[in-house]
């Protein structure tokens, strides 16, 4: 599924035939690419080291301002080479200690089933079009209590946040 | 049936285990690996498969056509598609080799663009100066050889006017970059004078954020994503082939799109 999608966003926009041709020898050039693994050398969205704070390790992701609306129904994946959608975004909000979570769509299975949880911003990162969980593994999300809107104030559409940065994990 | 075309002596089976880190590294393009049986294979090489630098050579000397094949098709003046500012992903999407808490700011102040080869006025730039020069924007896809891909908003100057204003002898084959994260990169003069390669300053009309490759890095609408190096430190006009980070480890080098 995750696949289909990247393929879907990764379609190449220059529509000539010239061009198309390009594309096709660009497509067998990849087959001489001896020892090429990925365009990774090393993996992406590395869990924060032990005992580090959420906030200490989310600082070293280059934070960049983000506006809320923009991170409204974004997938949420595993930071693991096969991208595994864990859910999507409903919501951002402020909690009454003043910690910005981001509320997702957890689990379920094409949209049925899934429930609400709330993720600490400096958990996650940003990853082009998405978002990903770096400092939780789906087995610690399971645990997570379900949102309810009295835990905290959504932000506004027009509010813009800093977000941590992560590369891709393929 | 037993083919009319199979040789008295088959290759020995061992070979395919013998290259399948190579044959597993083409998972992205299943299509190719489904044909790439032991009897291709052989064909491929037309010599000795035991032999894997024979198999990786030919690899390569397939990469080499088609980079020729590339160059001959790239038209200088078509244009790559572009797209209003409103699809402008804010921030854009982070890549290099390494990940982004491995990112080394670069201070914007110390900070001068060295120049080499073949290049009349081999002067050090600030940003200040190469800010001065006449800007372009532009809204292009990046598309990256992983198979990913957004909508990204970029200005700086246009690497055309900043050849001819050092003179840069235009008739060079490559024009090279070395940038501060240690990733050289190479592109032929053609795309270097296209109308859509900068030398972007600014993403989304705001100036370059420090893991997007503050103060200057290239984009051009015309290749992946891996040919356009971030944090420049300088650049060389050269007849001499440059490679670069990815192409060294079998990249495509020209990589169009």
């Amino acid at each position: 599924m995750r696949r289909i999608a990247s393929g879907r966003r990764g379609a190449v926009g220059i529509g000539t035939k010239t061009l198309g041709a390009v594309v096709t020898v660009v497509a067998f050039a990849s087959i001489a690419a001896p020892g090429a693994r990925a365009q990774s050398a090393t993996p992406g969205g590395m869990p924060p080291p032990p005992g580090m704070s959420l906030a200490r390790s989310a600082a070293m992701r280059f934070p960049q301002p983000v506006r809320v609306g923009d991170l409204l129904h974004r997938d949420v994946l595993q930071p693991v080479e096969s991208q595994n959608v864990l859910g999507t975004v409903r919501d951002v909000v402020r909690d009454s200690k003043g910690t910005i979570l981001v509320v997702m769509n957890f689990g379920g299975f094409l949209g049925f089933g899934s429930r609400p949880i709330a993720v600490p911003v400096d958990a996650m990162a940003l990853l082009g079009q998405d978002m990903e969980v770096v400092a939780f593994t789906p087995g610690q999300l399971r645990h997570f209590p379900s949102f309810a809107s009295s835990d905290g104030v959504p932000l506004s559409p027009d509010a813009v946040i800093k977000v941590g940065l992560a590369k891709p994990s393929h | 049936m037993k083919s009319p075309f199979r040789p008295d002596t088959v290759p020995d089976p061992a070979i395919l285990g013998l290259h399948r880190p190579l044959i597993r590294s083409l998972r992205r393009r299943g299509l190719i690996r489904g044909g790439f049986s032991l009897g291709a294979l052989a064909m491929l090489t037309g010599c000795d498969v035991h032999r894997p630098e024979a198999v990786e050579s030919a690899l390569l000397a397939v990469s080499r056509w088609n980079d020729q094949v590339q160059a001959w098709l790239f038209d200088p003046n078509h244009l790559a598609p572009t797209y209003p500012e409103s699809m402008i992903l804010k921030p854009p999407k982070f890549n290099a080799y390494y990940d982004v808490m491995h990112v080394k700011p670069v201070n914007g102040a110390t900070w001068r663009l060295e120049l080499s080869g073949l290049i009349a006025d081999k002067q050090p730039w600030t940003v200040q100066q190469l800010e001065a020069l006449p800007q372009r924007s532009m809204v292009i896809k990046h598309i990256c050889v992983e198979g990913w891909s957004y909508i990204g908003g970029w200005s700086g100057v246009p690497l055309r006017t900043f050849l001819e204003h050092v003179g840069a002898d235009l008739r060079a084959k490559y024009v090279a970059f070395q940038t501060a994260d240690n990733y050289p990169s190479s592109i032929d003069m053609a795309t270097a004078l296209h109308p859509q390669t900068l030398l972007a300053t600014k993403y989304a009309g705001e100036t370059l954020a420090d893991p997007f490759g503050y103060p200057v890095r290239l984009r051009t609408s015309t290749k992946l994503g891996y040919k356009n190096p971030k944090w420049i430190t300088s650049i060389e006009v050269t007849n001499t082939y440059p490679g670069g980070y990815w192409e060294s480890r079998g990249f495509n080098w020209f990589a169009g799109i």
